[in-house]
Protein backbone atom coordinates (compact mmCIF):
# COMPACT_ATOMS: atom_id res chain seq x y z
CA UNK A 1 0.00 0.00 0.00
CA UNK A 2 1.13 3.59 -0.65
CA UNK A 3 0.63 6.30 1.70
CA UNK A 4 -1.78 9.18 0.82
CA UNK A 5 -0.62 12.18 0.60
CA UNK A 6 -4.00 13.38 0.56
CA UNK A 7 -5.00 16.41 2.75
CA UNK A 8 -8.03 17.44 4.49
CA UNK A 9 -8.02 21.13 5.33
CA UNK A 10 -9.60 22.30 8.28
CA UNK A 11 -10.63 25.32 6.39
CA UNK A 12 -13.00 23.18 5.00
CA UNK A 13 -15.38 23.24 8.03
CA UNK A 14 -14.85 26.96 8.66
CA UNK A 15 -18.07 28.54 6.17
CA UNK A 16 -20.43 25.87 7.86
CA UNK A 17 -19.22 26.14 11.59
CA UNK A 18 -19.20 29.90 11.39
CA UNK A 19 -23.04 30.53 9.92
CA UNK A 20 -23.66 27.76 13.22
CA UNK A 21 -21.62 29.81 15.19
CA UNK A 22 -22.77 33.08 15.07
CA UNK A 23 -26.51 32.49 14.33
CA UNK A 24 -27.05 29.64 16.53
CA UNK A 25 -24.75 29.23 19.74
CA UNK A 26 -23.81 33.24 19.98
CA UNK A 27 -27.52 33.65 20.55
CA UNK A 28 -28.12 31.01 22.78
CA UNK A 29 -24.98 31.91 25.14
CA UNK A 30 -26.55 36.25 25.05
CA UNK A 31 -30.22 34.38 26.00
CA UNK A 32 -28.25 33.21 29.17
CA UNK A 33 -27.34 36.69 29.71
CA UNK A 34 -30.50 38.46 28.78
CA UNK A 35 -32.54 35.66 31.17
CA UNK A 36 -31.02 38.12 34.16
CA UNK A 37 -31.69 41.41 32.56
CA UNK A 38 -34.97 43.35 32.72
CA UNK A 39 -34.59 43.48 28.80
CA UNK A 40 -37.99 44.96 27.23
CA UNK A 41 -39.96 46.79 24.30
CA UNK A 42 -40.29 49.29 26.65
CA UNK A 43 -36.76 50.73 27.39
CA UNK A 44 -34.14 50.72 25.83
CA UNK A 45 -31.74 50.40 29.07
CA UNK A 46 -30.96 46.20 29.93
CA UNK A 47 -30.08 46.36 33.95
CA UNK A 48 -29.17 43.18 35.15
CA UNK A 49 -31.85 41.78 37.84
CA UNK A 50 -29.99 38.54 38.79
CA UNK A 51 -32.01 35.84 39.19
CA UNK A 52 -35.39 37.91 39.37
CA UNK A 53 -36.65 36.56 36.22
CA UNK A 54 -36.51 33.07 37.69
CA UNK A 55 -38.14 33.55 40.86
CA UNK A 56 -40.87 35.70 39.14
CA UNK A 57 -41.05 31.68 36.99
CA UNK A 58 -41.57 30.30 40.06
CA UNK A 59 -43.83 33.05 42.01
CA UNK A 60 -46.62 33.28 38.94
CA UNK A 61 -46.59 29.59 39.57
CA UNK A 62 -46.83 29.27 34.91
CA UNK A 63 -43.73 27.65 35.14
CA UNK A 64 -44.74 25.34 37.48
CA UNK A 65 -48.23 24.65 35.28
CA UNK A 66 -46.20 25.04 31.82
CA UNK A 67 -43.71 22.63 33.36
CA UNK A 68 -46.48 20.14 34.01
CA UNK A 69 -48.55 20.29 31.30
CA UNK A 70 -45.43 20.10 28.57
CA UNK A 71 -44.70 17.02 30.83
CA UNK A 72 -47.62 15.35 30.41
CA UNK A 73 -47.79 15.83 26.77
CA UNK A 74 -44.26 14.64 25.92
CA UNK A 75 -44.73 11.47 27.88
CA UNK A 76 -47.77 10.44 26.65
CA UNK A 77 -47.09 11.68 22.79
CA UNK A 78 -43.81 9.21 23.34
CA UNK A 79 -45.74 6.07 24.70
CA UNK A 80 -48.40 5.99 22.16
CA UNK A 81 -46.76 7.53 19.73
CA UNK A 82 -44.10 4.47 19.72
CA UNK A 83 -46.75 1.62 20.20
CA UNK A 84 -49.00 3.15 17.49
CA UNK A 85 -45.67 3.55 15.58
CA UNK A 86 -44.40 0.32 16.39
CA UNK A 87 -47.80 -1.66 15.31
CA UNK A 88 -48.50 -0.15 12.52
CA UNK A 89 -44.82 -1.31 11.14
CA UNK A 90 -45.54 -4.70 12.33
CA UNK A 91 -48.59 -4.93 10.66
CA UNK A 92 -46.55 -3.45 7.63
CA UNK A 93 -44.25 -6.34 8.39
CA UNK A 94 -46.72 -8.89 7.29
CA UNK A 95 -46.65 -8.01 3.52
CA UNK A 96 -49.83 -6.90 3.58
CA UNK A 97 -51.53 -6.42 -0.18
CA UNK A 98 -51.53 -2.97 -0.47
CA UNK A 99 -48.36 -2.35 1.43
CA UNK A 100 -46.47 0.75 0.12
CA UNK A 101 -49.49 2.91 0.03
CA UNK A 102 -50.30 2.22 3.56
CA UNK A 103 -46.55 3.26 4.17
CA UNK A 104 -47.36 6.24 1.93
CA UNK A 105 -50.21 7.23 3.49
CA UNK A 106 -49.45 6.41 7.10
CA UNK A 107 -46.09 8.67 7.11
CA UNK A 108 -48.33 11.45 5.04
CA UNK A 109 -49.45 13.73 8.04
CA UNK A 110 -45.82 14.10 9.13
CA UNK A 111 -45.10 16.18 6.08
CA UNK A 112 -47.27 18.88 6.56
CA UNK A 113 -46.80 21.95 8.69
CA UNK A 114 -47.93 21.23 12.02
CA UNK A 115 -49.46 24.59 12.34
CA UNK A 116 -52.03 23.44 9.00
CA UNK A 117 -52.56 20.31 11.26
CA UNK A 118 -53.77 22.07 13.84
CA UNK A 119 -56.22 24.09 12.08
CA UNK A 120 -57.50 20.46 10.62
CA UNK A 121 -57.98 19.70 13.94
CA UNK A 122 -59.69 22.49 15.05
CA UNK A 123 -62.37 21.24 12.43
CA UNK A 124 -62.73 17.79 13.05
CA UNK A 125 -62.61 18.69 17.05
CA UNK A 126 -65.92 21.14 16.39
CA UNK A 127 -68.56 19.83 18.92
CA UNK A 128 -72.02 19.95 16.64
CA UNK A 129 -70.54 18.69 13.56
CA UNK A 130 -67.27 17.90 13.65
CA UNK A 131 -66.16 14.42 11.62
CA UNK A 132 -65.23 13.12 15.22
CA UNK A 133 -68.35 13.44 17.00
CA UNK A 134 -70.73 12.89 13.89
CA UNK A 135 -68.30 9.55 13.42
CA UNK A 136 -69.13 8.08 16.57
CA UNK A 137 -72.64 9.12 16.82
CA UNK A 138 -72.91 7.15 13.78
CA UNK A 139 -71.52 4.18 15.13
CA UNK A 140 -73.64 4.33 18.00
CA UNK A 141 -70.85 5.86 20.28
CA UNK A 142 -72.63 9.32 20.82
CA UNK A 143 -72.14 8.92 24.61
CA UNK A 144 -68.27 10.00 23.55
CA UNK A 145 -68.60 12.83 21.57
CA UNK A 146 -67.12 15.82 23.78
CA UNK A 147 -66.34 19.67 23.25
CA UNK A 148 -62.99 18.58 22.53
CA UNK A 149 -61.08 21.98 22.92
CA UNK A 150 -63.61 23.49 25.32
CA UNK A 151 -63.80 20.55 28.06
CA UNK A 152 -61.07 21.52 30.54
CA UNK A 153 -60.63 17.92 31.72
CA UNK A 154 -59.76 16.64 28.19
CA UNK A 155 -58.48 19.68 26.02
CA UNK A 156 -54.62 18.33 26.37
CA UNK A 157 -55.53 14.91 25.62
CA UNK A 158 -57.13 16.44 22.61
CA UNK A 159 -53.64 18.18 21.62
CA UNK A 160 -52.19 14.92 22.05
CA UNK A 161 -54.32 13.53 19.53
CA UNK A 162 -53.57 15.32 17.37
CA UNK A 163 -49.52 14.76 17.61
CA UNK A 164 -50.49 10.94 17.52
CA UNK A 165 -52.09 11.57 14.27
CA UNK A 166 -49.40 13.43 13.02
CA UNK A 167 -46.44 11.44 14.15
CA UNK A 168 -46.97 7.74 14.56
CA UNK A 169 -45.77 7.61 11.04
CA UNK A 170 -43.10 8.91 11.32
CA UNK A 171 -42.42 6.79 13.91
CA UNK A 172 -43.19 3.53 12.14
CA UNK A 173 -40.88 4.02 9.62
CA UNK A 174 -37.93 4.11 11.95
CA UNK A 175 -39.56 1.00 13.01
CA UNK A 176 -39.73 -0.38 9.62
CA UNK A 177 -35.96 0.40 9.06
CA UNK A 178 -35.31 -1.54 12.35
CA UNK A 179 -37.25 -4.93 11.05
CA UNK A 180 -35.58 -5.23 7.83
CA UNK A 181 -32.08 -5.54 10.00
CA UNK A 182 -34.07 -8.43 11.81
CA UNK A 183 -32.57 -11.55 10.11
CA UNK A 184 -35.72 -14.07 8.73
CA UNK A 185 -33.70 -16.69 9.51
CA UNK A 186 -33.52 -16.28 13.19
CA UNK A 187 -37.41 -16.08 13.61
CA UNK A 188 -37.98 -18.62 11.35
CA UNK A 189 -36.05 -21.14 13.31
CA UNK A 190 -37.36 -19.68 16.73
CA UNK A 191 -40.87 -20.73 14.95
CA UNK A 192 -39.78 -24.21 14.02
CA UNK A 193 -38.37 -24.73 17.34
CA UNK A 194 -41.86 -24.13 18.99
CA UNK A 195 -42.30 -20.20 19.58
CA UNK A 196 -44.84 -18.16 19.19
CA UNK A 197 -46.18 -14.92 17.91
CA UNK A 198 -46.32 -13.45 21.17
CA UNK A 199 -42.68 -15.36 22.44
CA UNK A 200 -40.82 -14.45 18.81
CA UNK A 201 -41.88 -10.58 19.29
CA UNK A 202 -40.46 -10.48 23.14
CA UNK A 203 -37.43 -12.63 22.53
CA UNK A 204 -36.43 -11.73 19.61
CA UNK A 205 -37.86 -8.77 17.42
CA UNK A 206 -38.36 -6.46 20.52
CA UNK A 207 -35.25 -6.70 21.86
CA UNK A 208 -33.29 -6.23 18.31
CA UNK A 209 -35.38 -3.02 17.51
CA UNK A 210 -33.62 -1.82 20.65
CA UNK A 211 -31.80 1.04 18.26
CA UNK A 212 -34.77 2.04 16.38
CA UNK A 213 -36.39 2.43 20.17
CA UNK A 214 -33.62 4.64 21.62
CA UNK A 215 -34.09 7.04 18.29
CA UNK A 216 -37.82 7.21 18.62
CA UNK A 217 -38.19 7.79 22.16
CA UNK A 218 -35.27 10.66 22.06
CA UNK A 219 -36.51 12.08 19.26
CA UNK A 220 -39.94 12.15 20.22
CA UNK A 221 -39.31 13.79 23.84
CA UNK A 222 -36.96 16.42 22.34
CA UNK A 223 -39.47 17.34 19.78
CA UNK A 224 -42.76 17.32 22.44
CA UNK A 225 -41.06 19.48 24.83
CA UNK A 226 -40.89 21.85 22.09
CA UNK A 227 -44.57 21.81 20.86
CA UNK A 228 -45.91 24.97 20.30
CA UNK A 229 -48.14 25.45 16.80
CA UNK A 230 -50.44 22.79 17.48
CA UNK A 231 -51.38 24.16 21.42
CA UNK A 232 -50.98 27.95 19.77
CA UNK A 233 -54.22 26.85 17.06
CA UNK A 234 -56.30 24.60 19.11
CA UNK A 235 -56.48 26.24 22.17
CA UNK A 236 -53.73 28.90 22.92
CA UNK A 237 -53.00 27.50 26.25
CA UNK A 238 -56.87 27.52 27.39
CA UNK A 239 -59.65 26.67 28.67
CA UNK A 240 -58.05 28.65 31.53
CA UNK A 241 -54.24 27.63 31.75
CA UNK A 242 -55.15 24.02 30.85
CA UNK A 243 -52.95 23.54 28.55
CA UNK A 244 -50.57 25.91 28.42
CA UNK A 245 -46.77 24.60 27.00
CA UNK A 246 -43.40 26.25 27.49
CA UNK A 247 -43.31 27.74 24.30
CA UNK A 248 -47.11 29.36 24.51
CA UNK A 249 -45.86 30.82 28.07
CA UNK A 250 -42.90 32.06 26.10
CA UNK A 251 -44.77 33.74 23.49
CA UNK A 252 -47.48 35.27 25.19
CA UNK A 253 -44.75 37.10 27.37
CA UNK A 254 -42.81 37.89 24.30
CA UNK A 255 -45.95 39.49 22.81
CA UNK A 256 -46.13 41.62 26.05
CA UNK A 257 -42.89 42.96 25.55
CA UNK A 258 -41.15 40.89 28.54
CA UNK A 259 -38.22 39.88 26.44
CA UNK A 260 -35.67 39.14 29.19
CA UNK A 261 -38.60 37.18 31.68
CA UNK A 262 -39.35 35.66 28.16
CA UNK A 263 -35.97 34.55 27.29
CA UNK A 264 -35.57 33.15 30.91
CA UNK A 265 -38.31 30.73 30.38
CA UNK A 266 -36.78 29.67 26.93
CA UNK A 267 -33.59 29.15 28.67
CA UNK A 268 -35.37 26.76 31.11
CA UNK A 269 -36.76 25.19 28.22
CA UNK A 270 -33.62 24.61 26.91
CA UNK A 271 -31.99 23.37 29.84
CA UNK A 272 -34.97 20.99 30.18
CA UNK A 273 -34.70 19.30 26.79
CA UNK A 274 -30.74 19.26 27.29
CA UNK A 275 -31.34 17.03 30.49
CA UNK A 276 -33.80 14.98 29.37
CA UNK A 277 -31.83 14.02 26.06
CA UNK A 278 -28.77 13.61 28.18
CA UNK A 279 -30.28 10.91 30.47
CA UNK A 280 -32.26 9.40 28.60
CA UNK A 281 -29.97 8.77 25.57
CA UNK A 282 -27.47 6.98 28.58
CA UNK A 283 -30.37 4.86 29.46
CA UNK A 284 -31.62 3.51 26.39
CA UNK A 285 -28.09 2.76 25.27
CA UNK A 286 -26.89 1.38 28.10
CA UNK A 287 -30.66 -0.97 27.26
CA UNK A 288 -29.14 -1.60 24.00
CA UNK A 289 -25.49 -3.07 25.35
CA UNK A 290 -27.08 -5.34 27.46
CA UNK A 291 -29.75 -7.16 24.78
CA UNK B 1 -40.55 -19.62 -1.17
CA UNK B 2 -43.79 -19.41 0.79
CA UNK B 3 -47.02 -19.02 -0.85
CA UNK B 4 -48.85 -16.29 0.44
CA UNK B 5 -51.87 -17.40 2.35
CA UNK B 6 -55.15 -16.16 2.49
CA UNK B 7 -55.96 -17.00 6.12
CA UNK B 8 -58.64 -15.23 8.51
CA UNK B 9 -55.42 -14.22 10.04
CA UNK B 10 -54.10 -11.53 6.78
CA UNK B 11 -58.11 -10.90 6.30
CA UNK B 12 -57.80 -9.17 9.97
CA UNK B 13 -54.47 -7.53 9.06
CA UNK B 14 -56.03 -5.86 5.61
CA UNK B 15 -58.85 -4.91 7.48
CA UNK B 16 -57.19 -3.11 10.27
CA UNK B 17 -54.82 -1.32 7.77
CA UNK B 18 -57.41 -0.53 5.43
CA UNK B 19 -59.11 1.18 8.40
CA UNK B 20 -56.05 2.79 9.75
CA UNK B 21 -55.76 4.55 6.46
CA UNK B 22 -59.77 5.88 6.04
CA UNK B 23 -58.12 7.71 9.32
CA UNK B 24 -55.59 9.04 7.72
CA UNK B 25 -56.88 9.77 4.22
CA UNK B 26 -60.63 11.36 5.22
CA UNK B 27 -59.24 14.13 6.75
CA UNK B 28 -57.17 15.02 3.95
CA UNK B 29 -60.31 14.48 1.58
CA UNK B 30 -62.36 16.75 3.71
CA UNK B 31 -60.40 19.54 2.63
CA UNK B 32 -60.09 19.59 -0.50
CA UNK B 33 -64.03 18.33 -0.70
CA UNK B 34 -64.77 21.25 1.44
CA UNK B 35 -62.48 24.16 -0.63
CA UNK B 36 -65.15 23.61 -2.95
CA UNK B 37 -68.45 24.49 -0.86
CA UNK B 38 -69.59 28.11 -0.16
CA UNK B 39 -69.35 29.29 3.31
CA UNK B 40 -72.97 27.54 4.81
CA UNK B 41 -71.89 24.36 3.20
CA UNK B 42 -68.40 24.44 4.32
CA UNK B 43 -68.98 25.07 7.99
CA UNK B 44 -71.30 21.83 8.28
CA UNK B 45 -68.10 19.74 7.34
CA UNK B 46 -69.61 17.27 4.98
CA UNK B 47 -68.12 14.91 3.14
CA UNK B 48 -70.34 14.72 0.42
CA UNK B 49 -70.01 16.47 -2.90
CA UNK B 50 -71.15 20.22 -3.04
CA UNK B 51 -74.44 20.68 -4.13
CA UNK B 52 -72.33 23.57 -6.29
CA UNK B 53 -68.48 23.29 -7.36
CA UNK B 54 -67.66 26.59 -6.70
CA UNK B 55 -63.78 27.77 -7.03
CA UNK B 56 -64.69 31.22 -6.08
CA UNK B 57 -62.88 30.37 -2.38
CA UNK B 58 -60.26 29.99 -4.76
CA UNK B 59 -60.41 33.06 -6.13
CA UNK B 60 -61.09 34.96 -2.66
CA UNK B 61 -57.42 33.36 -1.46
CA UNK B 62 -55.47 34.40 -4.46
CA UNK B 63 -57.20 37.52 -4.35
CA UNK B 64 -56.10 38.51 -1.01
CA UNK B 65 -52.76 38.46 -1.82
CA UNK B 66 -50.76 37.16 1.12
CA UNK B 67 -50.30 33.58 -0.48
CA UNK B 68 -48.68 34.58 -3.51
CA UNK B 69 -46.16 36.61 -1.63
CA UNK B 70 -45.57 33.78 1.28
CA UNK B 71 -45.10 31.57 -1.90
CA UNK B 72 -42.57 34.10 -3.62
CA UNK B 73 -40.73 34.32 -0.24
CA UNK B 74 -40.46 30.74 0.23
CA UNK B 75 -39.07 29.71 -2.73
CA UNK B 76 -36.31 32.41 -2.46
CA UNK B 77 -35.26 31.91 1.38
CA UNK B 78 -35.39 27.82 0.63
CA UNK B 79 -33.62 28.25 -2.49
CA UNK B 80 -30.69 30.24 -1.31
CA UNK B 81 -30.93 28.23 2.21
CA UNK B 82 -30.41 25.14 0.34
CA UNK B 83 -27.59 25.86 -1.91
CA UNK B 84 -25.75 27.75 1.46
CA UNK B 85 -26.74 24.47 3.79
CA UNK B 86 -25.66 21.83 0.86
CA UNK B 87 -22.42 22.76 -0.31
CA UNK B 88 -21.28 24.23 3.96
CA UNK B 89 -22.60 20.90 5.24
CA UNK B 90 -20.55 19.04 2.67
CA UNK B 91 -17.58 20.54 2.77
CA UNK B 92 -17.24 20.39 6.21
CA UNK B 93 -18.80 16.73 7.24
CA UNK B 94 -15.54 16.01 3.83
CA UNK B 95 -13.21 17.42 6.73
CA UNK B 96 -14.43 16.24 9.68
CA UNK B 97 -15.42 12.74 8.55
CA UNK B 98 -11.91 12.11 6.90
CA UNK B 99 -9.46 13.61 9.66
CA UNK B 100 -11.42 12.08 12.46
CA UNK B 101 -9.06 13.84 14.89
CA UNK B 102 -10.14 15.15 18.19
CA UNK B 103 -10.52 18.52 17.27
CA UNK B 104 -13.04 17.44 14.17
CA UNK B 105 -15.08 15.41 16.38
CA UNK B 106 -15.40 17.61 19.04
CA UNK B 107 -16.63 20.66 16.06
CA UNK B 108 -19.31 17.53 15.36
CA UNK B 109 -20.45 17.29 18.45
CA UNK B 110 -21.02 20.88 18.80
CA UNK B 111 -23.03 20.57 15.67
CA UNK B 112 -24.83 17.82 17.48
CA UNK B 113 -25.99 19.97 20.12
CA UNK B 114 -28.03 22.23 17.42
CA UNK B 115 -30.19 19.33 16.86
CA UNK B 116 -31.49 19.18 20.20
CA UNK B 117 -31.48 22.71 22.13
CA UNK B 118 -34.00 25.10 20.77
CA UNK B 119 -33.17 28.52 19.23
CA UNK B 120 -33.08 31.23 20.98
CA UNK B 121 -35.85 33.96 19.78
CA UNK B 122 -35.27 37.06 21.49
CA UNK B 123 -31.52 36.75 20.98
CA UNK B 124 -31.47 36.30 17.06
CA UNK B 125 -33.99 39.51 16.94
CA UNK B 126 -31.05 41.06 18.58
CA UNK B 127 -28.29 40.01 16.48
CA UNK B 128 -30.04 40.51 13.58
CA UNK B 129 -30.92 43.91 14.34
CA UNK B 130 -27.67 45.03 14.92
CA UNK B 131 -26.49 43.24 11.92
CA UNK B 132 -28.64 45.08 10.27
CA UNK B 133 -30.26 41.50 8.28
CA UNK B 134 -33.47 42.24 10.59
CA UNK B 135 -36.60 41.78 8.34
CA UNK B 136 -34.27 40.84 5.51
CA UNK B 137 -34.23 37.30 3.06
CA UNK B 138 -30.40 37.50 3.88
CA UNK B 139 -31.39 37.33 7.54
CA UNK B 140 -33.57 34.41 7.27
CA UNK B 141 -31.37 32.94 5.05
CA UNK B 142 -28.62 32.91 7.47
CA UNK B 143 -30.75 32.07 10.58
CA UNK B 144 -32.37 28.60 8.52
CA UNK B 145 -28.54 27.95 7.58
CA UNK B 146 -27.42 28.16 10.98
CA UNK B 147 -30.61 25.91 12.20
CA UNK B 148 -30.80 23.33 9.42
CA UNK B 149 -26.79 23.19 9.42
CA UNK B 150 -26.86 20.61 11.97
CA UNK B 151 -29.06 18.05 10.69
CA UNK B 152 -27.17 18.32 7.00
CA UNK B 153 -23.98 17.67 8.86
CA UNK B 154 -24.87 14.94 10.47
CA UNK B 155 -26.54 13.43 7.73
CA UNK B 156 -23.74 14.02 5.39
CA UNK B 157 -21.02 12.36 8.04
CA UNK B 158 -23.06 9.47 8.63
CA UNK B 159 -23.03 8.76 4.43
CA UNK B 160 -19.38 9.84 4.05
CA UNK B 161 -18.44 6.61 6.48
CA UNK B 162 -20.05 4.41 3.71
CA UNK B 163 -17.48 5.96 1.47
CA UNK B 164 -14.27 4.39 1.20
CA UNK B 165 -10.81 6.54 1.55
CA UNK B 166 -9.30 4.63 -1.11
CA UNK B 167 -12.00 6.40 -3.07
CA UNK B 168 -10.04 10.02 -2.68
CA UNK B 169 -7.10 8.67 -4.09
CA UNK B 170 -8.77 6.69 -6.93
CA UNK B 171 -8.42 9.34 -9.69
CA UNK B 172 -4.37 9.21 -9.13
CA UNK B 173 -4.60 12.50 -7.84
CA UNK B 174 -1.99 12.32 -5.35
CA UNK B 175 -0.76 15.48 -4.18
CA UNK B 176 -3.71 17.62 -5.95
CA UNK B 177 -5.24 20.51 -4.12
CA UNK B 178 -8.13 18.71 -1.68
CA UNK B 179 -10.61 20.55 -3.06
CA UNK B 180 -10.92 19.35 -6.68
CA UNK B 181 -10.99 15.84 -4.76
CA UNK B 182 -13.79 17.36 -2.97
CA UNK B 183 -15.61 18.49 -6.41
CA UNK B 184 -14.78 16.01 -8.59
CA UNK B 185 -15.06 12.67 -6.60
CA UNK B 186 -16.53 13.06 -3.18
CA UNK B 187 -19.37 15.54 -4.15
CA UNK B 188 -20.91 13.20 -7.21
CA UNK B 189 -20.25 10.43 -4.51
CA UNK B 190 -22.54 11.92 -2.16
CA UNK B 191 -25.29 12.60 -4.61
CA UNK B 192 -28.34 10.62 -2.76
CA UNK B 193 -27.25 12.03 0.68
CA UNK B 194 -27.21 15.04 -0.59
CA UNK B 195 -30.73 15.26 -2.28
CA UNK B 196 -32.06 14.00 1.01
CA UNK B 197 -31.00 16.88 3.13
CA UNK B 198 -31.94 19.38 -0.09
CA UNK B 199 -35.22 17.80 0.60
CA UNK B 200 -35.73 18.43 3.93
CA UNK B 201 -34.66 21.42 3.92
CA UNK B 202 -37.08 22.69 1.24
CA UNK B 203 -40.00 20.98 3.68
CA UNK B 204 -38.29 22.27 6.90
CA UNK B 205 -38.83 25.78 5.78
CA UNK B 206 -42.28 25.97 3.97
CA UNK B 207 -43.71 24.41 6.90
CA UNK B 208 -42.02 26.25 9.98
CA UNK B 209 -44.04 29.00 11.53
CA UNK B 210 -41.90 29.67 14.78
CA UNK B 211 -38.70 31.13 13.36
CA UNK B 212 -40.53 33.55 10.83
CA UNK B 213 -43.49 34.44 12.95
CA UNK B 214 -41.19 35.69 15.38
CA UNK B 215 -38.50 37.02 13.66
CA UNK B 216 -40.50 38.98 10.39
CA UNK B 217 -42.53 41.83 12.11
CA UNK B 218 -42.91 43.45 7.85
CA UNK B 219 -45.47 41.03 6.35
CA UNK B 220 -43.79 41.71 3.01
CA UNK B 221 -41.42 38.93 3.94
CA UNK B 222 -43.52 36.30 5.48
CA UNK B 223 -43.29 32.79 4.28
CA UNK B 224 -46.37 30.72 3.20
CA UNK B 225 -46.97 28.82 6.62
CA UNK B 226 -47.01 32.35 8.06
CA UNK B 227 -49.77 33.95 5.77
CA UNK B 228 -51.83 31.00 6.27
CA UNK B 229 -51.81 32.16 9.96
CA UNK B 230 -52.56 35.32 9.41
CA UNK B 231 -55.25 34.71 6.50
CA UNK B 232 -56.85 32.58 9.37
CA UNK B 233 -57.00 34.92 11.28
CA UNK B 234 -58.33 37.77 9.35
CA UNK B 235 -61.01 35.30 7.67
CA UNK B 236 -61.35 32.33 9.90
CA UNK B 237 -65.32 32.62 9.53
CA UNK B 238 -65.18 30.83 6.55
CA UNK B 239 -64.25 27.52 6.00
CA UNK B 240 -64.51 27.27 2.29
CA UNK B 241 -62.15 29.52 1.85
CA UNK B 242 -59.45 28.72 5.18
CA UNK B 243 -59.73 25.01 3.57
CA UNK B 244 -58.46 26.13 -0.50
CA UNK B 245 -55.81 28.43 1.45
CA UNK B 246 -54.84 25.26 3.45
CA UNK B 247 -54.60 23.28 0.31
CA UNK B 248 -52.80 25.34 -1.92
CA UNK B 249 -49.90 25.64 0.59
CA UNK B 250 -49.37 22.05 1.27
CA UNK B 251 -50.09 21.22 -2.51
CA UNK B 252 -46.22 21.28 -3.81
CA UNK B 253 -45.24 19.61 -0.44
CA UNK B 254 -47.85 16.37 -0.86
CA UNK B 255 -46.28 16.47 -5.15
CA UNK B 256 -42.83 16.39 -3.97
CA UNK B 257 -43.48 13.85 -0.83
CA UNK B 258 -45.43 11.34 -3.39
CA UNK B 259 -42.41 12.29 -6.00
CA UNK B 260 -39.13 11.99 -3.85
CA UNK B 261 -40.39 9.52 -0.83
CA UNK B 262 -37.72 7.20 -1.12
CA UNK B 263 -35.23 9.66 -0.40
CA UNK B 264 -37.29 11.74 1.86
CA UNK B 265 -38.52 8.31 4.44
CA UNK B 266 -34.57 6.66 3.42
CA UNK B 267 -33.16 9.27 4.22
CA UNK B 268 -34.49 10.74 7.46
CA UNK B 269 -34.73 6.85 8.95
CA UNK B 270 -30.66 6.42 7.74
CA UNK B 271 -30.21 9.51 9.82
CA UNK B 272 -32.16 9.01 13.10
CA UNK B 273 -30.79 5.23 13.59
CA UNK B 274 -27.00 6.00 12.65
CA UNK B 275 -27.26 8.65 15.52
Amino acid sequence: MRRSFIRYPLVFIAPAFVIYLVFFIVPNIAGMYYSFTDLSTYSDKVTFIGFDNFARLIREGFLVTAIRNTFIYAVCVTVFVNILGMSLALLLNEAPVLGNVYRTAFFTPYVIAPLIVGYLFTAIYQPEVGILNRALRSVGMGALAADWLNDPQIALFSIIMTELWRSSGFAMVIYLAGLKTIPRDLLDQASVDGAGYMTRFRRITFPLLAPSFTVTVLLMLINSLKVFETVLVLTNGGPGWVTEVFNTFIYRNFARGNWGYATSASLTLSIVIAVVAVVFLRLLRRREVEV
Amino acid sequence: MKVRRFTARRLVIELILFLLVLVVAIPFYMIVIDSFKNQREAAQFGLGFPTVVQISNYVDVLQSGGILVGYMNSVIVAGFSLALVSMCAALAAFSIQRNGTRLTNAIYYIFVVGLVIPVAIVPTIRLMMSLHVHNTYVGMILFYSAVLLPFAVFLLTGYLKTLPRELDESAGLDGCRPIHVFWAIILPLMQPALVTACLLTIMTIWNDFLGPFYLLSDSSKWTVTVTVFAYIGKFNTNWGSVFADITIVILPILILYFLLQRYIVEGMTAGALKG
